[in-house]
């Protein structure tokens, strides 16, 4: 509880900018909700008048007849009130809704920038659908509680409150009865929540079982028919769906008591009202009119606390959400960049590692003094096993993490001193999992110089060998690539993100080549494209291929984390160590 | 609507007492007025006090049978609704498990996921809105119509006038907000696809220096999606005052009627009042009712696409009287064969492709991506059925065959792992389900995976987490491999199974399998020469087609294709 008080206020927090229209929207709604209380007792007042005329026509008081004037003037005063609470209304929702829109809009844009200043290792720790789900569906939940609840809640309560002020002034025994009422439902109504809390939460978990079942059982479909185990699978997703089931139906019966008893209560409220109302008005110390208000006071008392119960688990689950959403805006961010040394006017791209010491945890340290030496436009070659480390060596080179101990320097500058960002526009990156946005094609290749006119774009495109691919498709470089690009083919957004890294013209690159996923004419296109690319660049290559490894000038082997062995083909060749073997497992006949 | 209708009827006798419960409730809302009018009229007019008090106690009753009547009402709801999406579900999951690949691929696995778990929970939230609002609202409506008109037929008139405007009013906000909540829909997906872009491309966005770049795009959706929102919710906030106002004025004209009946000597004072609340009832019921009609269409589409996955009917079915036993084991023979998915059968994938082998035998298919040697071994299991030509397996074609019998025979490694949650034990027995902790020791001893298990803490016992995402993509590799060992099939086909494991590790299993599958032909797709140099015989596919067999030194000399894959592979000495 005290934790979603507290989210409470940190989204307080984000209503600021907007409080002239947050307080403006309370207050038309405080008036709102004040001409809402008035109407039974406007109307009663007509009531109360008829029935006394009625009462004297009835008894033979001479003159009597029914007062139409003063019915007219109440009608009239009647409408007017209306008038004012529907306009208030109105306006406050008005005003509301444009101060939770703009507040959601500004968390959303919170958490996307937050997105950019986390350091890289957060996403490497945490699980991306994990990471997604609060960016999207928690937001949601806290803008949809926000939107219907918010001025729910504010009406609900104040609702109540100008009922029981009405009805204190009206008459304090009758009142009293009401107001009873008020904590009995709400006692009532926690104690429900409290009996049907456990099963909700086993329902919430059954649920969980249940998705991830359903998740497991149909990505692994093929196995489980190739094991023939269709029919156990099916008796174990029964099981958990029918716990669900049980679970599911003692929450809903258990909460759906609720509305009934709280109904008991406020209808025991109403009968008391009406005979000793009743009563009153015999006596003679309640006008008739009154009593008919009382009665419509049950309803304005009773509507509200019903939607309050309602909404409470609408609110809980914002609440939770909310939880989560600061969770993630209270991250540490990256580190701020300290010294900023400017690089110098033309960079050579000369790149050396000086005893650089590195391990994702700093007790393990993965690189232990670490030496290479690379010159302007030499290729460096990193080979290894899968799941050696070669990422790695690209996260240190961009400062995706930094160096434990050591130093990278980019022509001879420590590239701790030197801003992420001088940094990183040194780089141009051409990765194997090629990562392309929602726009058109001409967009994507921009995505490396944004500045860049057609001109650039068609000319990286024919550096990239992909001029002539994208000239064969529809709408040609205007054309939109489709949310997980998939109307072009792996080997083809390949090429895209090597015309990207080209138009960068940055002065050192970074490629992965391809393994396997792309067909043999393709891939001779990309070959030639990163051949061409590489002329006069520093290039380090995640290579796969025999002909790119033998031509590097120089050949990282990496082995779990470790760099073990830097040299060319042929030294390592003749020192005969883990290149050896691994040359030979995979380029060459395996040893018997 | 339709499946919601045949899964209700299931559930007859409880719906009939949801809809007597119903009663309960209007039972309370509209007698508790009706006993305060003659309260007022007979007893208190009349100064009498007993009255009073009797139709004091006559409240009670009728409060007290209407709680029996809404406790059985959220009963029967609660009973029903549950019962429904658990049936639903049911049937789903039975259904996708009756699916072939063909029925996967088309529905996709996320959507299929999305509907056993998302549209059944759509579907439920309707069904309760509609055993609560549904059913209590139409009939709250007329009940109140009736007491209304019985109360004062003149006076009802005034009412019709009103539900028109009121009819209208729903229309009109309807038919606006449709679209704006459309495109309010389609702003949030493209929300959340720019997030989910800035996610998956966080290394190259920074690489890039494009953080500003991309949150100026997030702005740009995030403003929209805003100003939307914002059109939408204004509108939807027209309709409480805007029926408000038509309630006040039909209230005001009502007063005004009802006082000069009064004056005429046609309605007493407690009638009026009475009237009021019947009025009050009737539109309230009428807004509700609304907004179920609102929901509707949301529920219909979830409904739609769990009726279209009941409907579907999986392309290759189990053949109950199928052959369940053969003479030999391990002789696979392809006659001919030609495939192409289904709808697309201009361009075969496989095109006539015949090759036999036998026990004891390794056949190697290579070739590059789209030359069809993955969809190749895919027909053996069934996953898909052939085209044109056949498959024999031991003499009988593999549509003959019981399809359990058949997959018995089939040790299949897909490229990817895939493991269950549950211990190892658990998965590996998933091969043969009583299998000794013996023979689950030899397979993993042959997978090359009993190191790594006895270093576990729990050894056999150690529980992998959904997927085996706590094993590493090697060690997961290497228990699929034991898992189908343990199955002891009569062929094994890999399916580029040993991509994940490290030279030594891989050397060592396919040495130690080399012994175990002496009984079984071995089919392996790979994209390293290295890995299948030493086969019986390779098969090099190209669109399709066998353009070369035989063996590695055969095929450097005869086939350009081989030639051509080697030697990007292999160095100048190795290919001479």
């Amino acid at each position: 509880m005290r934790n979603s008080l507290g989210s409470i206020k940190r989204i307080g927090s984000y209503i600021k900018p907007y409080k002239i229209g947050f307080i403006v929207a309370l207050l038309l709604t405080v008036i709102c909700m004040f001409a809402n209380a008035l109407q039974p007792f406007i109307m009663g007042l007509i009531l109360t008048e008829v029935g006394h005329n009625v009462a004297d026509i009835a008894n033979g008081v001479a003159g009597a007849a029914i007062n139409f004037p003063y019915v007219i003037e109440i009608i009239i005063y009647m409408l007017i009130i209306a008038l004012v609470y529907q306009i208030t209304m109105y306006a406050s929702a008005w005003l509301m809704t444009n101060v939770v829109q703009n507040t959601m809009r500004d968390l959303r844009a919170d958490i996307d920038n937050k997105i950019n200043r986390l350091p890289v290792s957060y996403f490497d720790k945490n699980q991306q659908g994990n990471i997604l789900s609060r960016v999207t569906n928690d937001v949601d939940a806290i803008s949809n509680a926000m939107q219907q609840s918010l001025i729910q809640i504010v009406n609900s309560v104040l609702g109540i409150v100008f009922a029981v002020g009405m009805m204190l002034v009206l008459s304090i025994p009758l009142a009293l009865i009401l107001i009873v009422t008020i904590p009995v439902s709400i006692l009532i109504s926690k104690f429900v929540v409290n009996k049907s809390q456990p099963y909700f939460k086993g329902q919430q978990k059954s649920l969980g079982e249940l998705n991830g079942y359903v998740q497991e059982s149909f990505s692994g479909f093929s196995v489980i028919k190739l094991y023939g185990k269709e029919a156990d699978t099916l008796k174990e997703f029964k099981e958990i769906n029918h716990r669900l089931a049980s679970f599911g139906f003692k929450a809903a019966f258990i909460s759906g008591i609720m509305m009934p008893l709280v109904g008991l209560v406020s209808n025991l409220g109403y009968i008391g009202v009406a005979v000793f109302g009743g009563y009153a008005v015999i006596q003679g110390t309640l006008t008739l009119g009154n009593l008919q208000a009382f009665t419509q006071y049950v309803w304005q008392i009773n509507q509200p606390i019903s939607q309050i119960t309602q909404l409470s688990g609408v609110l809980q689950s914002a609440a939770a959400a909310t939880g989560r959403v600061f969770e993630i805006l209270d991250e540490p961010e990256e580190k701020p960049d300290q010294v900023q040394r400017p690089l110098p006017e033309k960079v050579e791209g000369n790149v050396s590692f000086e005893h650089v010491q590195f391990g994702y945890n700093k007790s393990n340290p993965l690189i232990k003094d670490l030496n290479v030496e690379v010159k302007s436009g030499q290729t460096v070659a990193i080979v290894g096993p899968t799941g050696a480390g070669k990422t790695t060596l690209i996260n240190l080179l961009l400062r995706f993490y930094d160096v434990d101990q050591g130093a990278i320097k980019i022509d001879g500058i420590d590239t701790k001193e030197m801003s992420r960002a001088d940094v990183r526009s040194q780089f141009g990156m051409v990765l194997q999992d090629a990562w392309l946005y929602n726009a058109s094609i001409s967009d994507n290749i921009r995505f490396g110089k944004l500045d860049a006119t057609e001109y650039e774009v068609v000319d990286a495109a024919k550096t990239a060998n992909v001029d002539h691919f994208i000239r064969t498709l529809p709408n040609g470089y205007d054309m939109i690539l489709n949310q997980e690009a998939s109307n072009i083919s792996l080997g083809q957004k390949q090429l895209l993100t090597i015309a990207r890294a080209v138009i960068s013209n940055p002065k050192i690159l970074i490629l992965d080549e391809a393994t396997s996923s792309v067909d043999t004419r393709l891939e001779a296109l990309i070959q030639k494209a990163m051949k061409r690319v590489m002329e006069g660049r520093t290039s380090f290559v995640i290579a796969h291929r025999l002909s790119t490894i033998r031509d590097a000038d120089l050949i990282l082997v990496m082995d779990q984390g470790e760099i073990i062995e830097q040299g060319t083909h042929e030294s390592l060749l003749a020192k005969g160590g883990f290149y050896e073997k691994l040359y030979n497992s995979q380029f060459s006949e395996e040893a018997e | 609507m339709k499946l919601m209708w045949n899964y209700t009827k299931k559930y007859k006798k409880l719906v009939f007492l949801n809809f007597i419960c119903v009663f309960g409730f209007i039972l309370i809302e509209l007698g508790l007025p009706t006993i305060l009018a003659q309260m007022i009229d007979k007893g208190i007019a009349q100064n009498d006090f007993e009255v009073v008090k009797r139709y004091g106690v006559l409240m009670l009753v009728i409060c007290l049978i209407g709680l029996v009547a809404l406790i059985f009402l959220a009963y029967c709801g609660s009973k029903i609704t549950t019962g429904i999406v658990r049936d639903i579900r049911d049937d789903l999951f039975e259904k996708t498990q009756s699916f072939s690949h063909r029925e996967y691929d088309q529905f996709g696995v996320s959507s299929l996921v999305t509907r056993t778990t998302n549209d059944a929970f759509q579907v439920m939230q309707f069904m309760q809105m509609i055993l609560r609002m549904g059913m209590m609202t139409p009939l709250m409506f007329i009940s109140s119509f009736i007491m209304i008109i019985r109360t004062s037929p003149s006076l009802s008139g005034v009412v019709f006038i009103a539900v028109p405007f009121l009819l209208v009013g729903v229309l009109i906000i309807g038919k606006k907000s449709e679209p704006l909540s459309e495109k309010q829909q389609a702003n949030l997906d493209a929300i959340n696809l720019n997030l989910r872009e800035n996610l998956t491309g966080l290394r190259v966005i920074r690489a890039f220096v494009n953080e500003k770049f991309q949150e100026s795009r997030f702005s740009k959706v995030n403003g929209n999606y805003t100003a939307v929102s914002k059109k939408l919710f204004k509108l939807m906030a027209f309709a409480q005052p805007g029926f408000s106002l038509i309630f006040n004025l039909l209230f005001a004209c009502i007063l005004w009627l009802g006082t000069i009946q009064i004056s005429q000597n046609n309605l007493q004072v407690g009638q009026l009042i009475a009237f009021i609340e019947y009025i009050f009832h009737a539109l309230f019921s009428f807004m509700l009712f609304a907004n179920v009609f609102m929901m509707y269409p949301r529920a219909a589409v979830s409904a739609n696409r769990i009726q279209e996955v009941l409907d579907t009917e999986a392309v290759i079915k189990e053949n109950e009287d199928g052959v369940t036993e053969t003479e030999t084991h391990g002789y696979l023979t392809f006659e001919n064969v030609t495939f192409a998915y289904p709808g697309n059968t201009e361009t075969p994938v496989i095109r006539d492709v015949s090759f036999s082998s036998k026990p004891g035998e390794t056949i190697a298919f290579i070739g590059s991506t789209g030359s069809g040697k993955s969809t190749l071994i895919q027909l053996i299991p069934r996953f898909y059925d052939v085209t044109r030509g056949r498959i024999l397996l031991d003499g009988v074609d593999v549509r003959d065959y019981k399809l359990s019998a058949l997959r018995q025979k089939i040790g299949f490694i897909p490229q990817k792992a895939l493991l269950f949650t549950g211990t190892i034990a658990e998965n590996m027995r998933y091969g043969k389900w009583n299998a000794t902790t013996k023979e689950l020791e030899e397979a993993s001893d042959i997978a090359q995976a009993k190191e790594f298990i006895s270093l576990k803490p729990k050894q056999f016992d150690e529980l992998l987490a959904e997927g085996g995402s706590n094993m590493s993509g090697g060690q997961k590799q290497r228990l699929s491999i034991a898992r189908a060992i343990v199955k002891k099939p009569d062929v094994y086909i890999f399916d580029d199974s040993f991509s994940a494991l490290d030279y030594q590790t891989d050397a060592n299993l396919r040495a130690r399998l080399r012994d175990e599958t002496l009984d079984a032909t071995v089919l392996i797709v790979a994209q390293r020469v290295g890995t299948i140099m030493h086969a019986d015989k390779i098969l090099v596919l190209n669109e399709g087609e066998v353009v070369g067999s035989g063996t590695h030194q055969e095929l450097l000399k005869t086939c350009d294709v081989y030639y051509d894959i080697a030697s990007s592979q292999l160095s100048k000495e190795e290919l001479a």
